[in-house]
């Protein structure tokens, strides 16, 4: 269902460089004579653009910005806003789940619940605007001549002039009119859109819009050797990780972390999975290094999912006992902040830069060829990818049928780590096969998937709570409340665990079918 | 989307200049908002100094959705548009009579713009005719301006017997008095006779010359002079139309 108004076609503005500096005689002399001009407005604003920084607003063709006291959502094709909400304020970023502005909330979570809007830009907005009227004294269009100069600490004051001509309903052929004699008197150059200007004002902020994704695309070409292609995948991962490192420290949301940490785990990954591909030394030192970093953030990850989730946490007791929790979810804030500023700490110390200086001129220094290579530094990329891709498929199978009945947590902490691993093997040789074939297989092994993560989350969130219990045994101001709370927590999340459990093997069953396995082979026939 | 109609039997009792300032204040609240002018004489058009598109005619209005679409124009208020009348309207009544289900027509043609508007207002020619049954079908409410004389309230009795004779709805009509002269006694006496009546609006619009002077700067009353006595009765109709029939 459409509200009403949703529909109404608004025309669309006409945009143009031009080489006016102010409407004035200049201006007027240019119009026909059937036209007139009446009420001149003039009015300067300061306006920022916020985007997340996965580009969630732009990737949805949605702009977001903020003018005066208003924070308004635009349509990125036409700049005719589509839904605004009051804002005085100008944070250097809003997160929607974390803001306490409802209607700010409202608008934003659209576009991602997760993310934090940052501040892209800022800019000095001064228009003027001129009403065009017709024999009858009728506004027939609104023009609007707007100078924006971006205003950036430590960048060349940028401007572009812009003329707008925008017509009322109904009024297209006067507007057309109108912008054919202004062009034909030279005051307009070429015209331009509302996108190319946005892009423009970015790109001056030293901005690409989209350019960022968490998950690089890299073309592989089957018959280079494996030992150039790993290298490939393994520099678009660290780009990842080099991204996101600066923000990690400012919290803004969750999923630079989040991010940082997929960018490790498939780093390590390939170091483990491709074997016989670099010296065993250097595979060794740098799984060994990564491993150690990813361990620093797991706390950090845990506390983050815990926090993401205290709404559903606290909807999961009772209403007497949902207050007990608060005591429970202030400590995991501090405990959180206080391991943030561990982090913080170590990405600033000299072991951590370090590493990514001798992470780097490994991954970019030339490695010569020698009979001292390892065995399959030289093999084609497409037959390592199908040898590797089939053992760690074969070893979900088996893993996964070994599980009686019970499925113990073992047994199901192993397999999803097993289906990890593949997992990633999928997406780094992504591009040597059909995506017919392959989007399937990966969608089959995402369920299999979530069904385990959930398992294994719920499993998580059930220990830290036993140690948080054992860890307030003493202490004094450890009310029953907060005892009874934790304690229905514990009790909500085993019986939804117990649930997810019993769903295992109905969803690996589902994995473990013919239409999978013909998936794979079709998968494996690719490169016989 | 509602439909709001201004009618009268009688001409000459302020349905344009009701028409053109409710309109203009529901645009601020309940935006965006259609007005559209069915008479013939085309005095809404006129005060939004707009003027048909050449080719735009009663058969076009007939046609229905698109034809209209086209032809719908932007007032020089924002979330205020206008569907002008033309010249030909005033056969609308016999070319009306040659369709299927004339009754229903309005309301057909009408029915593409319900996701583009949160209200339409039609402002009706003063007479009693196959439009007019058409306009009734297609409206919510039907807004009934009452000079304060008998001869004014005669015509608002034959409405109402209209209606019964032909099983329409009688709840749709809301009457309410313009024109209202305090020194006549008359006009005295008849809205305190008619007060609490079934139906009928608690304000009444006076008499005010700047009404008729909307002809002259031509835009709403409520936007030119918004503190003109008829522009603030205009104002409390309008809160009190919407907070009893729940328009905002």
């Amino acid at each position: 269902m459409t509200n009403p108004g949703e529909m109404r076609q608004e025309p669309q503005p006409a945009f143009f460089r031009t080489s006016l500096t102010g409407f004035g005689k200049q201006l007027c002399e240019a119009l026909p004579v059937t036209f007139g001009c009446r009420e001149l407005s003039s009015a300067s604003h300061t306006v920022s653009y916020y985007d997340s920084f996965e580009w969630n607003a732009w990737k949805k063709k949605r702009v977001i910005r903020k003018k005066g006291a208003k924070l308004s959502l635009l349509d990125l094709d036409s700049g005719h806003e589509t839904a605004s909400c009051p804002l005085r304020s100008t944070p250097t970023h809003i997160h929607p789940g974390r803001t306490s502005h409802d209607s700010v909330r409202e608008l934003l979570s659209g576009l991602s619940a997760l993310r934090a809007f940052i501040r892209l830009c800022r800019l000095e907005e001064q228009t003027t605007q001129l009403h065009i009227t017709n024999d009858n004294e009728k506004t027939v269009a609104v023009v609007a001549l707007t100078v924006m100069t971006l205003r950036e600490k430590q960048r060349e004051p940028f401007s572009i002039t812009l003329l707008s001509v925008s017509p009322l309903r109904g009024y297209g052929n006067e507007a057309r009119q109108l912008t054919g004699e202004l062009l034909r008197a030279g005051l307009l150059s070429e015209e331009t859109s509302f996108p190319a200007v946005y892009k423009e004002l970015l790109s001056a902020a030293g901005l690409t819009p989209g350019a960022y994704s968490s998950k690089p695309s890299v073309r592989l070409d089957p018959g280079e050797p494996i030992h150039n292609s790993a290298l490939k995948l393994l520099m678009a991962t660290f780009r990842v990780m080099q991204a996101n490192e600066p923000w990690l420290s400012k919290d803004l949301d969750t999923e630079f972390l989040h991010d940082y940490r997929v960018a490790i785990r498939r780093t390590r990954s390939v170091l483990a999975q491709l074997k016989g591909i670099f010296p065993s030394a250097d595979t060794e030192r740098f799984k060994n290094e990564f491993r150690q970093l990813a361990k620093r953030t797991n706390d950090l990850r845990d506390q983050d999912v815990y926090l993401l989730a205290a709404p559903s946490l606290k909807a999961m007791l009772p209403p007497p006992l949902q207050p007990g929790l608060d005591t429970f979810l202030d400590d995991l804030r501090a405990a959180h902040k206080n391991e943030l500023g561990k982090l913080r700490r170590y990405l600033r110390s000299r072991h951590h830069a370090e590493l990514l200086h001798s992470w780097e001129a490994f991954l970019t220094e030339p490695q010569q060829c020698s009979p001292d290579d390892p065995p399959d530094a030289l093999r084609p990329t497409a037959s390592l990818a199908v040898d590797t891709i089939r053992k760690a498929w074969e070893k979900v199978l088996r893993h996964g049928r070994n599980i009686n009945t019970e499925a113990t947590d073992e047994e199901l902490h192993g397999l999803r780590l097993d289906c990890k691993k593949l997992r990633y093997l999928l997406e780094f040789f992504v591009s040597l096969f059909p995506e017919k074939v392959i989007g399937p297989v990966i969608g089959y092994l995402k369920q299999l998937q979530d069904n385990l993560g959930v398992f294994v989350d719920l499993s998580v969130q059930q220990e830290y709570l036993y140690g948080y219990l054992s860890e307030k045994k003493q202490h004094p101001d450890y009310d029953a409340l907060s005892r009874a709370s934790i304690g229905g927590l514990i009790t909500a999340l085993y019986h939804e665990r117990e649930h997810v459990r019993k769903r295992f093997h109905a969803t690996f069953s589902h994995f473990d079918s013919e239409e999978t396995a013909e998936l794979f082979s079709r998968l494996f026939q690719q490169y016989r | 989307m509602k439909t709001i109609a201004l009618y009268s039997i009688k001409g000459g009792v302020g349905k344009t200049a009701t028409a053109v300032n409710l309109s203009y204040l529901a645009s601020k609240e309940h935006p965006p908002v259609l007005i559209c002018d069915l008479d013939p004489q085309g005095a809404t058009s006129f005060y939004f100094r707009i003027v048909p598109n050449k080719k735009y005619n009663s058969a076009k209005f007939l046609k229905g959705s698109k034809k209209i679409y086209n032809n719908i124009k932007g007032t020089d208020f924002e979330q205020l548009d206008l569907l002008p009348a033309d010249f030909s309207y005033r056969n609308l009544d016999i070319e009306l009579g040659e369709k299927k289900n004339p009754q229903k027509k309005l309301h057909q043609n009408l029915e593409e713009l319900s996701t583009e508007y949160s209200l339409i207002f039609f402002d009706c020619p003063p007479n009693l005719t196959l439009l007019s049954e058409s306009v009734f079908a297609a409206s919510d409410l039907i807004l009934v301006p009452i000079i304060p004389t008998t001869l004014s309230l005669r015509t608002y009795e034959q409405l109402i017997s209209f209606f019964r004779e032909n099983n329409l709805d009688t709840k749709k009509i809301r009457p309410f008095f313009t024109m209202f002269e305090r020194r006549k006694s008359m006009h005295r006496e008849i809205t305190q006779s008619c007060k609490g009546r079934k139906g009928f609006m608690d304000t009444t619009i006076p008499y005010n010359s700047e009404v008729e002077k909307m002809g002259l700067y031509r835009a709403p009353l409520n936007a030119h002079l918004p503190h003109a006595p008829a522009a603030i009765a205009y104002r409390r109709l309008w809160e009190e139309l919407a907070e009893k029939e729940q328009l905002t």
